[in-house]
């Protein structure tokens, strides 16, 4: 545990320093801030649906940009090396990379309060809606992450790694608008069960349904394993 | 401490190792040596569990790497042959960052950053940016990473490449004191180096152990060995009278130049107190006795030279 601990901060230290969390911060805010206006103005309900539905698909392209250094530099620079030296588990290097960017995320979210605090402000919004909106939007975060972290364990080309983070991610979002298009029934529940539009959308209604958890944790744990299998083979090549 | 025990390690088609085997006891710095390609980083690489062996097995202070790398890794420090640094941290940070993943109790952490900042010449350099240093400072704040743990045994790729002459000194004066009670692998194409710190080396090249001996061992595999060289001042040749002497067993004639003559001496033994003896006697005027041994250099080239 010690070495997770040590590789979070690390991790959040080394990001803070970088221009690139605070240009990620600025543009997160920028479209956040974006999709509320347009969702109040498109509806006149004081709800953040549009607002966290919009999100989830735009981080879908921008977390694998967070991500993208993680194993790809390491390898680049050869402190890979050092790493899978260290008297650390892979399991704690990988786990205290991803937990760093999930919590750069969670940040992320906790500035987007605002907007529901304007909207309390001016009406009255359904808390229990809210809260559920959010817990959708951070498992959505955890699960791009890992898939970030997988791609970027692909390649040590870190723009590579964010670009293979998004294809690895497109097929999930594609689904929900592919099970619109299709004509056969048993497909197109497939394809439902495998969107992410779907599994966002019952959170962002303020349905906490025990199978859209399971699947942003099976998500999620499957790209991190991904990721372990994918950084052990770098020993065998 | 360690034990390499038949290492083979191939790339595809390529065998980077081939049956490798040796031993490196407590207190010993061998050095690692070979041209560029022989296979000297992938076995450092096979000795630090960074990659599994193809076949065969390396044990560390008594735990093999492969069966428990966690205990094994514990004993081990390491620089890799590019330092592997964190350009974007201080190398305070960088120090703190790896003393926690090395285990070092958090007790102990600042006094150990200290020492070893101190050790190789960092002190004072905490808040400097690993990313700005110069590639002599940025290779000691990599043996700063490989010592922070205390380990037993220490396994440093070519250490000193990018090091000024004066920083040379200091960090080989450094290494051998750490050799003290540890275990030293040093791999190096700078025979100068190994010359200078090790007792033993071991000659790889095409992934191959050509030769594992103390460093006069390997001088001796020169096909002349030890040769005297003299400079005699005489009125008449000397060299007739030298080859006589018992002490003797063949003379070379090198020549002559201003009154002086120029031998070259082979002897099992140092024959200079029987040369010098023999020039009292005749009154001869001994200008030089040199003793010439053939140089590191000079046996590695034969080694490596008769493989190609």
């Amino acid at each position: 545990m010690t070495a997770v601990w040590a590789i979070f901060k690390k991790e959040l230290r080394v990001t803070f320093v970088s221009p690139l969390a605070w240009v990620f911060l600025a543009a997160f805010l920028f479209l956040a801030g974006l999709f509320f206006y347009l969702g109040i103005a498109s509806t006149g309900t004081a709800s953040l649906t549009i607002m966290i539905s919009n999100l989830s698909i735009a981080l879908l392209f921008l977390l694998p940009m967070l991500t993208m250094r993680h194993f790809a530099e390491e390898a680049r620079s050869g402190t890979l090396e050092l790493m899978m030296t260290a008297p650390v588990p892979l399991w704690s290097l990988i786990v205290g990379k991803w937990a760093a960017s999930v919590a750069l995320c969670l940040m992320l979210l906790v500035g987007t309060l605002l907007f529901p605090a304007i909207l309390a402000y001016y009406g009255d919004p359904d808390w229990g809606v809210i809260t559920a909106s959010y817990l959708g939007l951070a498992l959505c975060c955890m699960a791009y992450l890992a898939a970030g972290v997988f791609s970027s364990s692909l390649t040590e080309e870190p723009v590579a790694g964010g670009l293979l983070g998004v294809l690895v991610l497109l097929p999930f979002w594609i689904a929900g608008t592919a099970a619109e298009m299709v004509e056969s029934a048993p497909i197109r529940s497939v394809l439902r069960e495998l969107a992410l539009q779907t599994h966002v959308a019952s959170f962002s209604k303020g349905v906490v349904d025990t199978a859209d958890l399971a699947w942003f944790v099976l998500l999620t744990f499957g790209f991190l394993f991904l990721t372990w299998r994918s950084v052990e083979s770098r020993r065998w090549r | 401490m360690i034990v390499a025990h038949k290492l083979t390690k191939r790339f595809g088609g390529l065998t980077a190792v081939d049956d490798v085997s040796f031993e490196v006891g407590t207190g010993q710095i061998v050095g690692f040596i070979g041209p560029n390609g022989a296979g000297k980083t992938t076995t450092m690489r096979l000795l630090t569990g960074f990659m599994p062996a193809s076949s065969g097995h390396v044990s560390v202070a008594g735990h093999d790497v492969f069966e428990s790398p966690m205990l094994a890794r514990k004993q081990i420090g390491y620089l890799p042959e590019t330092p592997p640094l964190y350009v974007d941290l201080s190398i305070g940070q960088y120090l703190r960052f790896i003393a926690e993943i090395r285990g070092v109790e958090r007790s102990q952490r600042t006094r150990r950053i200290g020492q070893v900042m101190e050790a190789v010449g960092l002190s004072g350099w905490e808040r400097r940016l690993v990313g700005s240093l110069s590639k002599g400072y940025r290779q000691r704040v990599g043996l700063a990473q490989a010592i922070i743990h205390n380990p037993s045994v220490l396994i440093l790729d070519e250490p000193t490449s990018g090091l000024d002459p004066k920083q040379l000194v200091g960090i080989r004066t450094f290494i051998q004191n750490l050799a003290e009670d540890r275990t030293v692998i040093l791999s190096t194409h700078i025979l100068p180096e190994v010359e200078a710190l090790c007792e033993r080396a071991i000659v790889i090249d095409n992934g191959r152990i050509l030769a594992d001996d103390s460093l006069d061992g390997l001088r001796d595999r020169v096909g002349d060995g030890v040769r005297y060289r003299l400079q005699i001042r005489a009125h008449k040749n000397v060299a007739p009278a030298v080859g006589a002497s018992d002490a003797v067993s063949r003379v070379d004639d090198m020549g002559a130049e201003e009154g002086v003559q120029y031998l070259q001496v082979h002897a099992s033994s140092d024959p200079r107190h029987a040369i010098a003896k023999l020039a009292q006697d005749n009154g001869w005027a001994v200008h030089a006795m040199e003793r010439h041994a053939p140089t590191l250099e000079e046996a590695f080239l034969h080694l490596v030279g008769d493989e190609r």
